[in-house]
């Protein structure tokens, strides 16, 4: 054996090791801005349908424009429509940007998948929801107004919740799994 | 035309190639001639390296250009330890990550990636790498291999198992190890699942190297065999082999099949989607091998613990036919009871009961082996050492994991604890304990032939030892406990109340990263202490 194997077998398993964590450290796509979330004394429930012609393409308001306010968790409930792959992408501005998205996150392409994205805004502004992968079609304004004070104990009301009145609005059957079984249909 | 540096720099990269080339060439030429001495040295390749398969063999990085089979099983095993450590590293950051029920310094993403790197690396780069470099060194030697052919094959393959590990250490997959179908198909680059393709790649040429690996250990063994040990006297280590052997090819093929289409459903979603009711389809292809690769981990060291304890206990081994036949039926029947797996899938319940039913069924051949080992050891006299520390500490695990194995082998138990730390608990208790602990043991065991006749500091060796067991025995029993009480496993934060097991189970994990480092430094330390012991060691004189 040479002098030199022992010592490089040890630098090179160290150095193997200490890489790697510092690679798997490094996440793919930036680093994350969850820690810029705002401070919320409230919630408010926002119900969206992802399909590729457009947010809640069925209802009679595609692509709703969101009246919403700052210090609210903002919990999105986003229903796949069409098993094609979706994003739920927020950025900041009117215009969609993929660069300085504060958010996004897939939605699995199974219907009836529901994904759920929480996000509290600290200040007002115009910002952007849209899908990266539908870009033309799937894109909304989130217009966030301030609160005077972000002590509220009740509940907000929303200045524009989304409601569904329309017609033709078909409400989405409840997904059978394909795992929810009789248990005691073998044996009938 | 004028002088052109383009040209220049190109020629002169030529040109150092070619000298590296021959270098290479010549250090390896002069490293066979040191070895043979002049006249093994103008052998024809396959006799030299059949004379070299059957000499003792130190560590060197000359083993990364020769192809006999030493050589190749001393490039798996320094392949399998870094990978180990990597792996390792990973692991522990995940502990310390859960210290807190928010998570403290990973990111959900970050954890994924952890996990799946974990759990990819130590299975397929460390449990079956260190599997596949003791076979590689000890089975020439173990059945008196008459024509060690095939060395190009087995290099190619070794290499291909390398470039696999590097494009799972790279993909920065975050599917966990199974890949299961919504998971590996996430979008961008923030978002779960990056460059699963890549992983899957890496997972492909893991399978075909093993299985690669697997025919020509198959060929060793009943081709190439010296005709001095007939089939009904061969070491039991080789019978652990072609159970192992039989079960790789009979049930990695089928994996391979599934990330084939994996990898074109990522392309083109036709195949595992979920909408299409076909997302059971790959987990049922998925666990085909997916529950063998565990058993894969283990025989082997089976058959290892079989060719040690005797040694140390000073009498036969208590039944080599119970050894035999122990070691075929697990082959048999660990082949049928991947359904445990996928008991809250929807198998339905007459396929649930059936599969409960083999996995019970599975323990009886495991029990055999523990009954066997205990009888040896009742009926000779321990002597105790490290390896053998390792030896007793690893049948304790065993029989430990074993039985909370059968336990969530009940349909009804694994409703409750089915994606909890029980789990979790339940395969670590093996995998640390038996598989890794005689791997290591089986190193302790060749390390003055690795090392050129220096002897391993025991004491540090037994610091090792016990911060393995005793760090094993924190976290895995801990995780039991909490895995009863609903702790969720694959998950970067945790409930409140289940702070006390992920504190204890990370103080565990600290424990046993402690004792490998311990390994580590005691390896090189060692390694430049006096040469004082003779080469031999109990696992190659087998042959002599």
């Amino acid at each position: 054996m040479r002098k030199s194997t022992p010592i490089a077998i040890f630098v090179v398993v160290i150095l193997a090791a200490g890489g790697s964590f510092i690679w798997f450290m490094e996440q793919p796509g930036g680093p994350s801005t969850a820690g810029t979330q705002g401070s919320y004394n409230s919630t408010q429930l926002i119900v969206l349908y992802a399909n590729a012609l457009g947010w809640d393409y069925n209802s009679s308001h595609p692509n709703p424009t969101l009246y919403e306010k700052t210090h609210v968790l903002l919990e999105f409930k986003v229903i796949e429509q069409d098993n094609l792959p979706h994003t739920f992408t927020i950025n900041p501005g009117p215009n969609e940007s993929a660069s300085n998205a504060i958010l996004s996150v897939n939605i699995p392409p199974v219907t009836g998948t529901v994904t759920w994205v929480n996000w509290s805004f600290s200040n007002p502004g115009t910002f952007t929801y849209w899908c990266e992968v539908h870009p033309e079609t799937m894109v909304g304004l989130l217009v966030i107004n301030a609160t005077t004070s972000n002590t509220t104990n009740a509940s907000v009301a929303p200045s524009a919740p989304f409601t569904c009145t329309c017609a033709n609005y078909q409400p989405q059957p409840a997904l059978t799994p394909f795992f929810i079984r009789d248990v005691n249909e073998e044996f009938r | 035309m004028g002088f052109s540096f383009e040209l220049a720099l190109f020629g002169s990269t030529i040109a150092i190639i070619a000298i590296m080339g021959f270098l290479l060439y010549y250090f390896a030429a002069d490293y066979r001639r040191n070895l043979l001495g002049d006249a093994g040295s103008t052998l024809p390749k396959i006799e030299s390296n059949t004379m070299l398969s059957r000499m003792k063999r130190e560590l060197s990085f000359s083993a990364f250009i020769m192809d006999d089979s030493k050589s190749i099983g001393i490039r798996y095993l320094l392949l399998s330890l870094a990978l180990f450590f990597i792996a390792g590293l990973a692991g522990i950051g995940m502990r310390i990550s859960l210290w807190f029920p928010n998570p403290t310094f990973l990111t959900p993403v970050q954890y994924n990636i952890l996990l799946t790197a974990h759990g990819t690396l130590m299975l397929y780069g460390w449990a079956t790498g260190s599997i596949l470099g003791i076979t590689y060194y000890l089975l020439p030697s173990s059945i008196r291999l008459k024509k060690d052919s095939l060395g190009a094959v087995s290099s190619v393959m070794f290499w291909m198992f390398l470039i696999g590990s590097l494009f799972l250490i790279f993909s920065k997959s975050t599917a966990s190890w199974y890949f299961y179908y919504p998971l590996v198909d996430q979008l961008t680059a923030a978002g779960g699942g990056t460059f699963s393709y890549a992983a899957l790649i890496g997972v492909m040429l893991i399978l075909l190297a093993t299985v690669t690996s697997c025919i020509i250990f198959l060929k060793m063994i009943f081709l190439d065999r010296d005709k001095s040990i007939p089939i009904s006297r061969l070491p039991l280590f080789a019978w652990s082999v072609v159970s192992t052997s039989f079960l790789i090819i009979a049930s990695a093929p089928i994996s391979m099949i599934a990330d084939g289409f994996l990898i074109y459903d990522l392309i083109n979603p036709i195949f595992f989607q979920g909408a299409n009711g076909t997302a059971l389809g790959y987990a049922i292809m998925f666990w085909f091998w997916g529950h063998p690769i565990v058993y894969v981990a283990i025989i082997p060291a089976f058959g290892l613990i079989y060719e040690l304890l005797p040694r140390f206990t000073g009498n036969k081994i208590f039944s080599y036919r119970a050894g035999v036949l122990s070691l075929l039926l697990l082959m048999v029947l660990s082949g049928m009871v991947w359904g445990h797996h996928l008991f809250n899938s929807g198998l339905g319940t007459a396929w649930d009961l059936i599969f409960s039913t083999t996995s019970f069924i599975v323990a009886i051949p495991s029990a055999m082996s523990v009954f066997n080992w205990i009888a040896t050891m009742w009926t000779g006299r321990v002597r105790i050492n490290v390896p053998m520390l390792f030896i007793i500490n690893g049948i304790i695990d065993f029989v430990i994991g074993g039985v909370t194995g059968v336990m969530v082998g009940d349909v009804g138990v694994d409703e409750l604890v089915h994606g909890t730390y029980a789990i979790t608990a339940h395969f670590h208790f093996i995998l640390l304990g038996l598989t890794t602990g005689i791997a290591f043991a089986a190193i302790y065991v060749l390390f003055p032939t690795l090392t050129g006749g220096r002897k391993y500091n025991i004491p540090m060796a037994k610091v090792h030892f016990y911060l393995t067991s005793i760090g094993t025995w924190i976290m895995s029993g801990f995780w039991l406990v909490g895995g009863f009480a609903g702790m969720p496993r694959r998950v970067a934060g945790y409930f409140g109340i289940f702070q006390t097991y992920q504190d204890a189970a990370a103080i565990g994990g600290v424990i046993l990263g402690l004792g490998y480092l311990v390994f580590l430094v005691n390896f090189l330390y060692s390694s430049y202490g006096p040469v004082e012991a003779s080469t031999d060691n109990i696992l190659e004189e087998v042959a002599a």
